[in-house]
């Protein structure tokens, strides 16, 4: 729904004439007249006020009994008081009542000094209690999940928690079990509540009942700072604040941005931080010497490097998610003027030809974050927000629960937002082109009957202001299409409307825009054709290629087709990494690794799937030997004989500017805490056109974009994969994110399960059935094919009834039986 | 009715579940999967029965319930999953609303259930010591359930007492050792108080 | 004395079958309100001023009309949850009359223009539900119920739902809330439920006595039933009386006799040698009155000028065999255990009251304790988020302000058996302070 429009009114608190905006609630327009109205319960991100904790007492005038200001609108003409004996009165008798049960340890208490009841006790209690009879004490503190404890003595019933995990998540674990003053927080039968973001609840909680098991006394809020910052663990980048001490993250807190993150964080967010200060983290320059990476000294590690001259014109980069935009811009130029090279790559898959990259990139067709709430229909297309961008799971939730927005799902793996949606539409993995050209007729054509159409009649009638998500995983050959159905629904250039895409990397969008692809130069200028990340992998692998520059990512892990990477990076002569963690690929092939920076440490900008760009300011100086990753780019490039001329990283930001014509004019202080949406300056303009092909691409070599219905003819599965919101290496080593850690399941239908005779939980073993794929040739593509026949994966069968029949869905980013071993569409599970 | 017992919160409280932590071992109970879960058919029907009522199927959680107590005994963990099943909510969601309402027992019960009102008419009439003779009564009893309940509406027969739903009274301190006897024999409870046989006392009412 | 609508020939056998009712007139209202336009219905129910049953005493009619009107789902509840201390009434009516209530419900839905409608009914009284259940369904047989009913352009679905026990259930929110599947907490007002009610729909909610007497007010007209009880208590009602009186149960009144006609005269009062000490009018959430207090008129405004209310209609009557401290005590423990523990002030309130009770008992308290009782009542009652909260700290305050002598005595006795001499030895250090007066407000 289109957002409702906001008339401002006059009304009076404490003798003050004062404005806001109608219908506000008290509590909030009261802050106009600089009154402060304490409260426990109230928080509008939570939804409609609850009125628990009866804090918030107000007289108004015309009423008689005292009113909650947390519910209580604003009118034009209120006349409002909140400093008579009668409002008095009820704040002490509140903050008496609740303390009747509180434990008053706060000089033991975790929350001490930056706790709500302490600091409304101290402004609007009575200072002293009548209540002399004994107080509830229990065992405390317990474990309410691995990351969180709950101290019962302490809650104070105000609903917040519970209310998170059953209005905001939807995840509807955490409840409050029995009645009245026997009432406790809890979870159903001892389970813990583990849930991607469970750990806002410690934020919410206005006592010290739910703390941060990894924060729990490491600091006292008088010995630490709060940072601003973005968290590049995914493309959601919510804003993050965070908490210091010592040149230590001791804790990550939302920084609440609207326009971003509604000011919520995932777990992985809040508390993968933990990676910054582990023993497994890659703290210096590491050559390796004897078939070992030993630690060298920098100036050892940048020569090395500086061998990359060598290979000058057979050079092949990657670059990660969380590499910043000047991190980008500064590698392509030094591959492709410093090396001559062109073969440049930040996404996994396919690549998109450069015109058809512009269109979808083009500014009027960008939808923004809070359109996903604001939007009459929202289709979420092949991808699934809750792994892929966790925070827009909550947004579009938000949409359904709160406005009402249509909610329509098509992918090929259920989703957790189902259950929300008005449609869920299921197509055969890797099978988006003839699934949207269906749509597209659908859409163009007479109403008749089936899903499509259905999906069709809620696209034209549900509403002007359509979003479509959509993930990179989409088939490149499907994209023509969509940009066709986007035309049809009249998308582009409507405020509220477009699509919003959720690349695979964390700044995807940023890179793209810095030139980080094959033949897309800085500003989406055209440049020197070069290969793509397959096609690297395929030229490494036979020679073609000599050196490889894996910037924050390990193709091993994170790319398609496992078996060709390590050919590739087996074969390559030099290989140059970025990385914060060993992770297999460039524990087993890299020449130099160079520590990466973390999120906390980086200085730059990245862009938001929603073109909002975003700046990252060093939060804590660089812990052991680790350097800024724009200043080993430059050296590296000044030592192939490509000065860069880049001394700081706001140099290398001036240069991006220069070179990408839609950001021209803008400032580091401009983008400064909230971030600045290029898409709504005037220079989005000068954002090259782009066009799609007109006809719908040619179904290609590739046999898996042609519809596949029902199971294959051969008894095998089709295989889908996904990456769970846990599958990275941040996580695996932030000790107390370790719970989380991915292990390969199967997920099966519950017919498949049946005719394969196996059960929920059990073993099983995937291997591939037609090795027919042509992509191998030469020497080292037999090798990698030979490797490929005996290839099995083996899991834990998930036997799910979502899951449509004839297809296995697995895991893939994981750091063990990742689904990218795999490179046939057809698999065959079985028990070992 | 003199000399309350003044309860000392201390460890080991008597309020179940608040020293309870979380088992890190178990997995997060998100809503069952009905290709994992086993609902006894007649079960499922009945709980598809009564969300069909409603216009909102949520609304039939205390029905369903009501459903499951009645088979398992009583709100067992295998009950609320089963029930979570097939109302598609999480047993968490379910295990909230059961605790909140007095008639749902999410620990094991005795088959019998007999609620001693001890609200204030009863009491006035001496429904604490028929509920302390029914509890003594009851100890040898593992089928039978004593509880003091609120007021159960009936304070015409005070003191009363429900027994497996059925009113009984006014009743008297001999009338506990009968009720364990007609429990046992499996007929009616003490037929000649029931309260499903009481006219009115209104003069005024005229009946033939 | 009595004059008898609701009652009229309750004990008549089979009455609860649909046959019988039939026989006796039933459903004949029912006729005559669907050949009348809905308007001219509210209209009746307007003009009979027939004041709600359940507890708040408010406008049946005047209800209906905040409905708004237009074509949304709009809901009618009857609450049966009857659950307030002393109340038994209804349970009387279902398990007698349910076809009389049915036909209520049929016609305040036609009045108000609703289609879907619910009985709300605790779980405790599985009989009646039993009993209803099997009316319902004759109802619907009959074409009472259902679609386009008795060839009118008027049709109602009728759900009977059954509770599972808990008191807030009875307060109109909190039972919505329950309705829809969730914890019986209430909601706050505004949104009231006429606007904004079962699943966010406008809703009437009324009590059963109340839907019961619908029937009664198109049969007689309004103008005549207005004729019954006071000015502004009209019609007759259902009182049902119990503790120390000779004739528990309940009686039909019309509204306005004395009290004193209802515990003596109907009720034949306490036992021979024993007189009443105090009695609760309206339900044990009602501020208490005494033996002085016998002749107030029985009808809302009487009762409310004698600062108390006449609530539920149930009069629970205590003789002076009885110490008000355990009267206090069983009180506070009741709403202690019903209090749904939404809001602070309730929740804390109502536990801190049976502590202090408790200590009172234990001998450990001294009078210095009844004014901070007091002033707990007073900071529960008009702070809560419904109104359970003030429905203890109201009959509590009223007997510490009535009783405070034999309180007083309680205490002295108390510390004596207790062995405790000194009023030192009674507060705790720290304490005496608190209980010096109140402090300076920051
Ligand atoms: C704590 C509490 C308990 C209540 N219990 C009942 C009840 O059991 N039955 C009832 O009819 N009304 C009860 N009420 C009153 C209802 O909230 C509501 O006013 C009534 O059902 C409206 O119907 P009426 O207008 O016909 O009286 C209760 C109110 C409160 C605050
Ligand atoms: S007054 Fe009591 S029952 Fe009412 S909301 Fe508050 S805690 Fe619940
Ligand atoms: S903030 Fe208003 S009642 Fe809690």
């Amino acid at each position: 729904m289109p957002r409702p429009e906001q008339k401002e009114i006059q009304f009076t608190i404490d003798g003050r004439e004062v404005r806001a905006i109608e219908g506000a609630m008290l509590v909030d327009a009261a802050k106009h007249g600089d009154v402060e109205i304490p409260f426990f319960c109230y928080e509008p991100k939570l939804g409609n006020p609850v009125g628990a904790c009866r804090m918030c007492l107000v007289e108004i005038e015309g009423i008689p009994k005292l009113q909650t200001s947390c519910s209580t609108p604003v009118k034009d003409g209120m006349v409002v008081h909140t400093q008579t004996d009668r409002v008095h009165a009820a704040q002490n008798a509140v903050v008496e009542f609740l303390l009747v049960n509180h434990p008053l340890d706060c000089p033991v208490c975790d929350k001490g000094g930056e706790c709500p009841l302490q600091d409304i006790t101290f402004g609007w209690g009575r200072g002293r209690s009548r209540f002399i009879e004994p107080k509830r004490h229990f065992v405390k503190p317990l474990s309410l999940s691995p990351l969180v404890a709950i101290d019962r003595e302490r809650c104070i019933l105000c609903y917040r928690c519970v209310r998170f995990s059953q209005e905001v998540a939807e995840d509807y674990q955490l409840i409050f079990a029995e009645r009245g003053a026997h009432t406790y927080v809890s979870t159903f039968d001892g389970h813990p509540y583990v849930a991607p973001f469970s750990g806002n609840i410690i934020e919410l909680c206005p006592v010290g009942a739910l703390t941060s098991k990894p924060y729990r006394f490491r600091a006292r809020p008088w010995d630490i700072e709060g940072a601003g910052g973005i968290c590049t663990l995914c493309p959601s980048q919510c804003n993050v604040q965070f908490t210091v001490r010592d040149e230590t993250v001791m804790r990550v807190l939302a920084r609440e941005n609207d326009e971003v993150d509604d000011g919520w964080l995932c777990d992985k967010g809040r508390f993968a931080y933990q990676s910054i200060h582990v023993d497994e983290r890659i703290a210096a320059p590491l050559v390796r010497d004897g078939g070992e990476l030993r630690e060298v000294s920098w100036e050892r590690a940048l020569s090395v490097a500086a061998g990359l001259a060598r290979h000058r014109g057979r050079v092949g980069a990657l670059v990660g998610g969380q590499a910043t935009n000047e991190e980008g811009f500064l590698l392509q130029s030094l591959m492709r003027q410093g090396l001559e090279s062109p073969d440049i790559d930040s996404r996994g898959r396919a690549s998109v030809p450069l015109e058809l990259g512009r269109a979808l990139a083009a500014p009027s067709l960008q939808a923004a974050v809070p359109d996903l709430e604001f939007a009459h229909t929202v289709l979420v297309l092949g991808c699934e927000p809750l792994d892929d961008a966790p925070i827009l799971d909550l947004r579009i939730r938000k949409g359904v629960r709160r406005r009402g927005v249509n909610l329509a799902i098509a992918s090929a793996r259920p989703s957790a937002l189902d259950a929300n949606a008005k449609l869920s539409l299921r197509y055969p993995p890797g099978t988006e082109a003839a699934f949207l050209a269906e749509l597209a007729a659908a859409l163009a054509g007479p109403p008749s009957s089936g899903d499509i159409s259905a999906l069709a009649k809620l696209l034209l009638e549900g509403g002007e202001d359509v979003v479509i998500l959509w993930g990179e995983r989409v088939a490149a050959d499907a994209l023509p299409t969509l940009l066709r159905i986007a035309e049809r629904l009249g998308l582009s250039g409507r405020a509220g409307a477009g699509l919003l895409e959720v690349p695979s990397g964390a700044n995807g969008r940023g890179l793209r825009e810095a030139g980080v692809l094959p033949g897309v130069g800085p500003g989406y200028a055209p440049a020197p054709a070069g290969r793509s990340a397959a096609q690297i992998a395929a030229a490494a692998a036979d020679g073609r290629l000599t050196a490889l520059y894996l910037f924050q990512t390990d193709p091993v892990r994170e790319l398609p087709d496992r078996a060709l990477w390590e050919a590739a990076l087996h074969r390559a002569a030099l290989v140059v990494a970025h990385a914060s963690v060993l992770t297999e690929g460039i524990r087993e092939h890299a020449a130099v690794v160079f520590p990466a920076e973390s999120h906390a440490e980086k200085e730059g900008t990245v862009v938001h799937p929603d073109g909002r760009l975003q700046r990252l300011r060093g939060a804590i100086g660089h812990p052991n030997q680790v350097r800024a990753g724009w200043s080993v780019l430059a050296e590296i490039s000044a030592r192939v004989g490509h000065d860069q001329g880049v001394l700081t990283s706001p140099m290398a930001w001036e240069q991006l500017v220069a070179a990408v014509p839609f950001y021209a004019g803008l400032t580091l202080q401009e983008i400064g805490g909230r971030g600045v949406r290029w898409p709504d300056r005037a220079q989005a303009a000068q954002m090259p056109a782009g066009s799609a092909p007109s006809a719908p691409a040619p179904p290609g070599g590739s046999a898996s974009s042609a519809p596949v219905a029902g199971a294959p003819a051969n008894g095998g599965l089709r295989l889908g994969s996904y990456r769970p919101i846990w599958a990275s290496p941040e996580v695996e080593i932030s000790p107390a994110l370790k719970f989380t850690i991915c292990r390969q399941h199967v997920e099966l239908s519950p017919q498949d399960a049946a005719r394969l005779g196996i059960d929920h939980g059990e073993a099983v073993e995937v291997s591939q059935l037609d090795g027919s794929s042509a992509a191998y040739s030469g020497e080292a593509g037999s090798q990698a094919r030979g490797k490929l026949e005996g290839t099995r994966v083996h899991g834990t069968a998930a036997v799910r009834s979502g899951v449509p029949q004839g297809t296995a869905f697995l895991a893939d980013g994981i750091a063990q039986d990742s689904a990218n071993e795999l490179t046939e569409a057809v698999v065959e599970v079985r028990k070992p | 009715m003199s000399g309350y017992d003044v309860p000392r919160f201390g460890h080991g409280s008597r309020v179940p579940g608040w020293d309870q932590a979380a088992d890190l071992t178990k997995d997060p109970a998100v809503i069952p999967d009905s290709a994992t879960t086993l609902v006894p058919e007649t079960l499922r029907a009945g709980i598809e029965a009564a969300m069909a009522k409603y216009p909102e199927r949520r609304s039939a959680a205390i029905p369903a319930l009501h459903l499951a107590q009645e088979l398992h005994g009583w709100c067992s963990p295998e009950a609320i999953e089963q029930v979570a099943c097939v109302m598609r909510l999480t047993p968490a969601y379910l295990i909230s609303v059961a605790t909140f309402y007095d008639m749902l027992e999410t620990r094991p019960k005795p088959r019998n259930d007999v609620f001693v009102c001890t609200n204030i008419s009863c009491s006035l009439l001496g429904a604490d010591e028929f509920y302390e003779a029914m509890v003594a009564a009851a100890a040898e009893d593992p089928d039978v359930g004593v509880r003091s309940f609120e007021c159960l509406g009936a304070c015409d027969i005070a003191p009363m007492a429900s027994v497996n739903g059925e009113y009984v009274g006014p009743l008297e301190t001999e009338d506990a050792a009968q009720i364990i006897e007609d429990l046992r024999a499996g007929g009616p409870v003490l037929e000649a108080k029931q309260l499903r046989f009481r006219r009115s006392v209104d003069p005024g009412a005229v009946g033939p | 004395m009595s004059i008898h609508i609701l009652f009229e020939g309750i004990d008549e056998p089979g009455l609860n079958r649909l046959e019988v009712y039939q026989r006796r007139g039933g459903y004949q209202a029912l006729r005559t309100a669907l050949a009348m336009s809905r308007e001219d219905v509210l209209g009746e129910l307007l003009t009979s001023e027939i004041r709600g049953r359940g507890g708040a005493g408010f406008q049946m009619g005047k209800k209906i009309s905040f409905l708004p009107r237009g074509d949304m789902d709009k809901y009618l509840v009857c609450n049966a949850d009857e659950s307030e201390p002393g109340t038994f009434k209804d349970r009387e009516l279902m398990q007698k009359s349910p076809h009389m209530l049915i036909e209520g419900i049929v016609i305040a839905s036609y009045a108000a223009g609703i289609g879907r409608s619910f009985i709300y009914i605790r779980g405790e009284y599985d009989y009646q539900a039993d009993i209803l259940e099997a009316a319902i369904a004759e109802a619907y047989e009959a074409g009472y119920l259902g679609e386009q009913i008795l060839g009118s352009d008027h049709s109602l679905s009728l759900v009977l739902h059954r509770g599972a026990g808990a008191y807030i259930c009875g307060e109109e929110t909190g039972l919505l809330d329950s309705l829809e599947g969730k914890r019986g907490n209430p909601r706050l007002k505004p949104p009231f439920p006429a606007i904004q009610g079962l699943y966010q729909g406008p809703t009437l909610i009324n009590n059963v006595e109340t839907l019961s007497t619908v029937p009664h007010i198109i049969r007689m007209g309004a103008a005549q039933y207005a004729e019954i009880g006071t000015q502004t208590s009209t019609g007759t009602k259902l009182v049902s009386i119990s503790g120390d009186v000779q004739r528990p149960g309940n009686y039909e009144i019309a509204l306005g006799i004395p009290s004193r006609e209802i515990i003596y005269g109907l009720a034949g009062g306490p036992a021979d040698g024993r007189e009443v000490k105090l009695w609760f009018p309206g339900g044990s959430s009602a501020p208490v009155l005494t033996k002085d207090d016998l002749d107030v008129p029985y009808d809302f405004d009487s009762l409310a000028k004698a600062g108390t209310m006449l609530g539920s209609g149930a009069i629970i009557v205590v003789d002076d065999s009885h110490r008000v401290l355990d009267v206090a005590y069983k009180l506070a423990k009741f709403y202690a255990h019903e209090s749904c523990g939404k809001c602070v002030p309730c929740r804390e309130g109502t536990n801190w009251t049976v502590k202090m009770l408790q200590r009172i008992e234990a001998g450990e308290a001294t009078p210095m304790d009844l004014d901070i009782m007091a002033s707990v009542q007073d900071e529960i009652i008009g702070n809560c988020l419904c109104v359970l909260g003030d429905a203890m700290a109201m009959p509590v305050g009223s007997i510490i302000k009535k009783f405070r002598a034999e309180l007083e005595e309680h205490i002295e006795a108390a510390r004596e058996r207790a062995g405790i001499g000194s009023l030192e030895n009674v507060i705790p250090v720290g304490v005496a302070d608190a209980h010096a007066g109140p402090l300076p407000v920051h």
